[in-house]
């Protein structure tokens, strides 16, 4: 099978990853350069515990962890397959108790929804999920990208690098956050799923700064993304976007986490 | 023996360098500078495995690693190919992204390594933890397996599931500081019965949990 999609108004690169899932690469829509590469980090799982009494065990306070998806957890092969109105990359990955299925779908109308259905009972029910998606939009050059977050009825322009939790608060489209390209206009929007209890790292592009092989920095410093956050200026700049969604497990599971993006301001 | 002297080269008439043609000029000046725009798709294209062993022979005769390659006590936990964004000068170079973590000094080693050039391009030195290689996942089930506390604890059909990539939240855990892993033993149908959790650094299980106490 190709690496390249070209369908749907999309001209998609892609390859599966050693732990990052399918990574998606050089994505145009409509003739114009959109992505430079995104792809899953990870998907780290947290337990919580039934009791909130620590004094009353407290050796059992547990770290999170995770697993790659890539070739080592892959079951069966990448598929792309084509539905009305669109084009999508499927991949299902498992390890032991727990079981993902990554997509990536591009529809004509300019949507793109990098999305993870959650399945498998984890190793007892008070555990949570935490994927992190990575996004590196280059919409129509790396540079002279903008971010901004819709806050009190109206988007704000985001000077500084930062953390920006979902408030609850959407525009009319249920989009929260969007990048912009300052010359062309163009834009891709972000809406969260309602039920991702979503957040979003929006960070200066450094050479240097690529994907890490692991959530786990220094012992005792954050995690990342937020090992990534400073106090650069993002306006005018070239960003970087990480989506992490928060789902927490039920019995209502198979959960499909992520969000819809929409590029805007390129026809059609 | 003094050298003969070279007989003096006559001098070449001085040409006066064409001018440039209006219509090349002007084309030179429209070509568009290095943009994301036009990166080369096959520069993402997975390495093969001529260029997995380039990048690591290049990395280990790097002399800042020189005591990592002698006492040889590293694993390699990918190698995959980096492309840097137009206009970094290493853009359109076919590169390698090489992690390995060093045990004997407990650390990482996080590299690119220029294909093109044969020289490790881009070198940091951390902390922090990748993520496990295959081969310490393996590593990891081997010792859980023989551990007698494990033994004890499993049930008839109980096999290792998975190993999870763990890190301690508090200093009081010592997979907090230390490279950790978490085997998760339990049936074929899905259900986990204990964890325990793999020191690498000692190869020693420090921790079995039934596992719906984890």
């Amino acid at each position: 099978m190709s690496n390249v999609i070209a369908e749907a108004h999309w001209k998609v690169h892609w390859r599966l990853t050693e732990s990052a899932g399918i990574m998606i690469y050089l994505a145009d829509y409509r003739g114009h350069r959109v992505l430079w590469e995104a792809s899953l980090p990870y998907v780290t799982v947290d337990h919580q515990r039934e009791t909130l009494e620590l004094r009353d065990d407290p050796d059992e306070a547990h770290g999170p962890w995770w697993i790659p998806l890539g070739a080592r957890t892959l079951q069966g092969p990448v598929r792309m397959q084509s539905f009305r109105g669109g084009v999508e990359l499927s991949a299902a990955f498992a390890a032991g108790p727990y079981h993902y299925t990554q997509l990536w779908r591009f529809h004509d109308d300019g949507r793109l929804c990098p999305w993870l259905t959650i399945y498998g009972p984890g190793v007892h029910d008070q555990h949570t999920y935490h994927p992190h998606w990575r996004f590196d939009f280059d919409l129509d050059g790396a540079r002279d990208d903008a971010f901004e977050r819709y806050e009190d009825a109206r988007w704000h322009r985001v000077e500084k690098e930062g953390w920006f939790p979902y408030s609850g608060e959407a525009d009319e489209h249920g989009n929260v956050w969007r990048q912009v390209d300052v010359t062309s206009g163009a834009a891709v929007s972000i809406r969260p799923h309602t039920w991702d209890d979503a957040e979003l790292f929006a960070i200066r592009y450094h050479d240097g700064e690529w994907a890490p092989y692991s959530p786990r920095s220094e012992a005792g410093s954050a995690t990342f993304p937020s090992a990534y956050v400073g106090e650069e200026p993002l306006d005018g700049d070239d960003v970087t976007l990480w989506y992490v969604a928060h789902v927490h497990f039920d019995q209502s599971f198979p959960y499909t986490a992520g969000p819809w993006i929409k590029v805007e301001g390129f026809g059609g | 023996m003094a050298p003969s002297k070279k007989p003096a080269k006559t001098a070449k008439p001085v040409k006066s360098k064409p001018k440039p043609k209006p219509r090349a000029a002007a084309l030179a000046a429209r070509v568009p500078p290095p943009d994301v725009a036009h990166a080369d798709p096959t520069l993402f294209d997975p390495l093969t495995p001529g260029e997995i062993a380039d990048a690591l022979r290049t990395l280990t005769e790097d002399r800042r690693l020189s005591s990592m390659a002698k006492v040889g006590r590293y694993r390699v936990i990918c190698t995959e190919p980096l492309v840097v964004k137009p206009p970094h000068w290493m853009a359109g170079h076919r590169l390698a992204r090489v992690v390995v973590y060093d045990y004997a000094a407990d650390r990482t080693v996080d590299a690119c390594v220029d294909l093109d050039a044969g020289v490790v391009a881009h070198l940091e030195l951390t902390r922090a933890q990748p993520m496990l290689s295959r081969d310490e996942e393996a590593l990891a089930v081997s010792i859980a397996m023989v551990d007698d506390r494990v033994r004890e604890q499993l049930a008839l059909g109980d096999v290792p599931q998975s190993t999870l990539h763990y890190w301690g939240r508090t200093p009081d855990d010592l997979a907090f500081a230390r490279r950790s892993a978490a085997v998760v033993f339990g049936r074929a149908d899905g259900h986990a019965s204990i964890v325990a959790v793999v020191d690498l650094l000692e190869n020693l299980v420090t921790r079995v949990v039934p596992a719906e106490h984890w």
